[in-house]
C-alpha cells in the first residue's frame, strides 16, 4: 500500500502593476472603472498593449472612465463555488460589457438564482466598503442600474497603488516512493542504507533515491546495502538565513558534504553538531548522530534527501585528513 | 511548414491511464520510455536527443523535470530539452532538432499526475494574474462560456455535445445524460474531461534509420502551432483562428485525411474543431476515445499524435493530430502524418 504525503506550497507573489493596470486598480478604490482607448474601441479591463497587434496603447493618457453599469453578454452559473471565487454562495460568472467599453470583462454576478440571469440584463458593481486598489474591490456585480457599497464607505486611497500581492497556495498529495520509506525505516534502527545499482555503473545511491540515473534501473530492497557511519567533510557552506516564510533558522549555520569511509558515497547538505561555524573546514572527521527514540520527526531533515532519523554529523576527534582533492567531492 | 528531411514517428507507448497512480512521475517515465524503445530494439544509448513535456504547477515541485532526467539515462551527458507544455510541443521541438540532420533518433515524452492537486484550484492560478487569477476564473467557467457562444452560433447544441460524450467514452445514453444537472450551464458532467494520471513516450527517427526500424513509418509531413490572446474575454469564442492557420500551414488541405485525433477535453470543443478544420462525416474523429476518455494533462496531446501514428502503422495513408493548451483552445498544434507505399 503506497503512502501518500500532503504538502501545501504557498508562493507569496508581489507584482508591479505598471502605469495602466496600476491606474485601473487605484481608480477602483475611488469606485471608478477605467478602460483604455484602442483604435475606435475601449478595452476594459485595460491592458498596456493591443492583444491583437502588440502595439502600445498610449499608457495612462489613453485611459477613459467607463461604466460602472454594464450589460451581461454571456454567463454561466457556478452552483458550487471554490475558496478562490469572490463569493461563498452560488453565483454567475458573466462577461460584462460596461457602458462605454467595447470588450467584456469577466466578473461575478450575485443574482441569487440562475433564473435571475439573462443575456442583455443590466448589472452594477457592489463595492466593498474598505477598498485597497485590487480587482476584488468589486465584491460582485448585482442586477440593476444602481451601484452599491457594502457597509461604511472607506473612501479612495491616499496614494496610487503600484503593486499587488497574490498568495498562490496549492495543496498536493504525492506518493512516497517505497525506496524512500525503506531508507527512513532503516534509519529508525540507526542504519544508513543506500542502494547499489545492479547495472553497468555499479554506483551506490543514498537518500532513498529510487532510480539509477545512469542505467535507468528502479531500486528495490534487494539492492539495499548498509553504509559506514563515519566519514570526512569534503566541502561546506555557511548560510546566513533570510527570513522568508517558513525559515526557522535565525543564526548563520553550516551545511557540509560528507564522504563516507571506504566508499564512493557523498552525503550532501548535512547538518553538523557540536561544530561551531568558525571551526567547520575541509578534512574534519565526523560520525553520524541519530535521533533518540521519540525525537524522530518522520520528516526528511535535509534538502538532499530522506535520511530519516539521521540528525547530522559530529566531530569524532580523529586527526583531520589533509587531501587537496577532497574539496572536489560534492557528488 | 514542410520538413527538409524525412522525419517519422516509429513507435510510442503510454502508461495505463488511471484516476490516481501510486507511481511517481519519474517512475511513470522510466517505464514508458522503456516500453517505447524496447520493441524497436533500441536502448537508451541509441537516443540522440530527448525532449520532455511536463508542468511544475501540476507536479507541485519546482524544477520537477530535473528528477525526470533519471528516466532517460543521461550519462554520459546527453542532448536534452524540456518544454513546460504538452508532450506534443516536445515532439515539435524534437522534429525541429532532427532537421539539423546530424542525429537520427529522438525520444519525446509527456507526463503528468493530475491527481496530485485539485485541477479546479490549480488552473485559475495560470490565468491573467491581475484580473482573472484573483477571482478564481476556472477552466470550466471559460469552457461553459465558449459552449454558450457555439450554441448561439449554431455550431453546437446540448444534444450534439452529449452525443460526442457517448461516442468518445463508448458508454451512456444521450437522453439520460441530458437530464443531469449542470456543472456550469450549459455543461454537464459528461461534457467535462476525466482527471487522469499517465505518461506517453514517442520515438522519432530520420530517413533510412526510420525505415530500418519499422516497416511503415508514420512520416510527419506537416507541423505547425499558433497561439491567440491569453484572455478569452477578448476573443471571439465561436471561432478558433489559430487552429485554422496551423492546419493550413501544416498542409491539411493538400489531401484528405482518414483519421483525426483532436484534443477536445470538453465535448463542444470537438464540434468547433470539426467545423474549423472542415472535417466531413467520412473522417473518423477520435477513434481512441480522445481526451474525454482519458485526459493525462501534459500527455493528452502527445497521445493524440500516437493514436494517429497507429493509424498509419496499421496501413492508413493520412491522419491529422491536434493538441491544445490554454483556456478555450488558446494555443493549437496540428500535425499531419502520412504513410508511404
Amino acid at each position: 500500500m503506497t503512502r501518500f504525503v500532503e504538502n501545501t506550497i504557498t508562493f507569496p507573489y508581489r507584482r508591479s502593476l505598471g502605469p495602466v493596470i496600476g491606474a485601473f486598480m487605484t481608480a477602483l478604490a475611488d469606485k471608478r472603472i477605467l478602460g483604455i482607448r484602442n483604435g475606435d474601441g475601449v478595452m476594459c479591463p485595460p491592458l498596456e498593449w493591443d492583444p491583437a497587434t502588440g502595439a502600445e496603447l498610449g499608457g495612462a493618457d489613453a485611459l477613459v472612465e467607463v461604466g460602472p453599469v454594464g450589460t451581461v453578454e454571456s454567463w454561466t452559473w457556478v452552483p458550487e463555488p471554490t475558496e478562490q471565487h469572490p463569493l461563498d454562495h452560488p453565483f454567475a460568472f458573466a462577461l460584462i460589457r460596461l457602458d462605454g467599453a467595447t470588450t467584456p470583462m469577466l466578473y461575478a454576478v450575485d443574482a441569487g438564482s440562475p433564473d435571475a440571469m439573462s443575456d442583455g440584463m443590466r448589472v452594477a458593481p457592489r463595492w466593498k466598503g474598505e477598498r485597497v486598489g485590487h480587482i476584488t474591490d468589486i465584491a460582485s456585480f448585482v442586477p440593476g442600474e444602481e451601484p452599491e457599497v457594502e457597509g461604511d464607505d472607506g473612501g479612495p486611497l491616499a496614494e496610487p497603488v503600484e503593486r499587488m500581492d497574490y498568495l498562490a497556495s496549492i495543496t498536493y498529495n504525492n506518493p512516497v516512493p517505497p525506496s524512500s520509506d525503506f531508507v527512513v525505516d532503516a534509519s529508525r534502527e540507526h542504519r544508513l542504507v543506500g542502494f547499489r545499482c545492479p547495472g553497468s555503473c555499479g554506483k551506490t545511491y543514498v537518500g532513498g533515491r529510487g532510480v539509477c540515473p545512469i542505467d535507468s534501473v528502479e531500486f528495490g530492497e534487494q539492492h539495499a546495502v548498509d553504509l559506514p557511519q563515519k566519514g570526512t567533510i569534503t566541502n561546506f557552506v555557511v548560510i546566513t538565513p533570510v527570513q522568508y516564510p517558513g525559515q526557522t533558522e535565525t543564526e548563520p549555520f553550516a551545511r557540509v558534504f560528507v564522504l563516507l569511509d571506504d566508499t564512493d558515497v557523498v552525503l550532501g547538505y548535512q547538518p553538523v553538531i557540536e561544530l561551531p561555524v568558525d571551526d567547520v573546514k575541509v578534512g574534519v572527521r565526523v560520525d553520524a548522530v541519530w535521533a533518540s527514540p521519540g525525537e524522530e520527526t518522520g520528516d526528511a531533515p535535509t534538502m538532499a534527501g530522506a535520511f530519516g532519523s539521521l540528525v547530522g554529523w559530529i566531530p569524532n576527534g580523529e586527526p583531520d585528513v589533509d587531501d587537496p582533492d577532497l574539496v572536489n567531492r560534492i557528488f | 511548414m514542410a520538413p527538409s528531411t524525412d522525419i517519422a514517428v516509429v513507435g510510442w507507448a503510454q502508461t495505463p491511464m488511471v484516476r490516481r497512480t501510486d507511481l511517481s512521475e519519474t517512475a511513470l517515465l522510466l517505464r514508458v520510455i522503456t516500453d517505447a524503445i524496447e520493441p524497436l530494439g533500441l536502448t537508451r544509448a541509441d537516443i540522440d536527443f530527448t525532449c520532455l513535456g511536463s508542468c511544475d504547477y501540476i507536479t507541485g515541485q519546482a524544477f520537477s523535470f530535473v528528477q525526470n532526467l533519471d528516466a532517460i539515462g543521461a550519462w554520459p551527458p546527453k542532448r536534452d530539452s524540456h518544454v513546460e507544455m504538452d508532450g506534443a510541443w516536445a515532439l515539435y521541438e524534437a522534429w525541429l532538432r532532427l532537421q539539423e540532420g546530424d542525429i537520427d533518433i529522438a525520444v519525446v515524452t509527456g507526463s503528468g499526475r493530475s491527481s496530485t492537486g485539485d485541477p479546479a484550484l490549480i488552473y485559475p492560478m495560470e490565468m491573467d494574474p491581475y484580473y482573472l487569477a484573483p477571482i478564481g476564473a476556472d477552466p470550466m467557467t471559460f469552457a461553459a462560456l465558449q459552449a454558450r457562444a457555439l450554441i448561439a452560433a449554431g455550431i453546437a447544441d446540448e444534444r450534439a455535445m452529449a452525443e460526442v460524450s457517448v461516442r468518445s467514452r463508448g458508454k451512456g445514453d444521450v437522453d439520460e445524460l441530458l437530464e443531469g444537472d449542470y456543472v456550469r450551464e450549459p455543461l454537464r458532467r459528461h461534457d467535462l474531461p476525466p482527471i487522469t494520471d499517465g505518461a506517453a513516450a514517442m520515438v522519432l527517427a530520420t530517413g533510412d534509420r526510420a525505415r530500418q526500424l519499422v516497416e511503415r513509418p508514420a512520416y510527419i509531413t506537416g507541423f505547425d502551432h499558433r497561439t491567440e490572446c491569453h484572455n478569452p474575454a477578448l476573443r471571439a469564442l465561436d471561432d478558433a483562428p489559430s487552429v485554422r492557420i496551423a492546419a493550413e500551414a501544416a498542409g491539411l488541405g493538400d489531401a484528405p485525411v482518414e483519421v483525426a485525433e483532436l484534443q477536445a477535453a470538453f465535448t463542444h470543443e470537438e464540434l468547433l474543431l470539426r467545423r474549423v478544420l472542415g472535417l466531413g462525416e467520412d473522417v473518423a474523429v477520435n477513434p481512441s476515445g480522445g481526451a474525454l476518455r482519458s485526459n493525462p494533462i501534459m500527455a493528452t496531446g502527445l497521445c493524440r499524435i500516437g493514436h494517429a501514428a497507429d493509424h498509419i502503422f496499421g496501413g492508413g495513408n493520412r491522419a491529422l493530430a491536434h493538441s491544445t493548451s490554454g483556456p478555450c483552445l488558446q494555443q493549437n498544434l496540428v500535425c499531419i502524418l502520412e504513410g508511404r507505399s
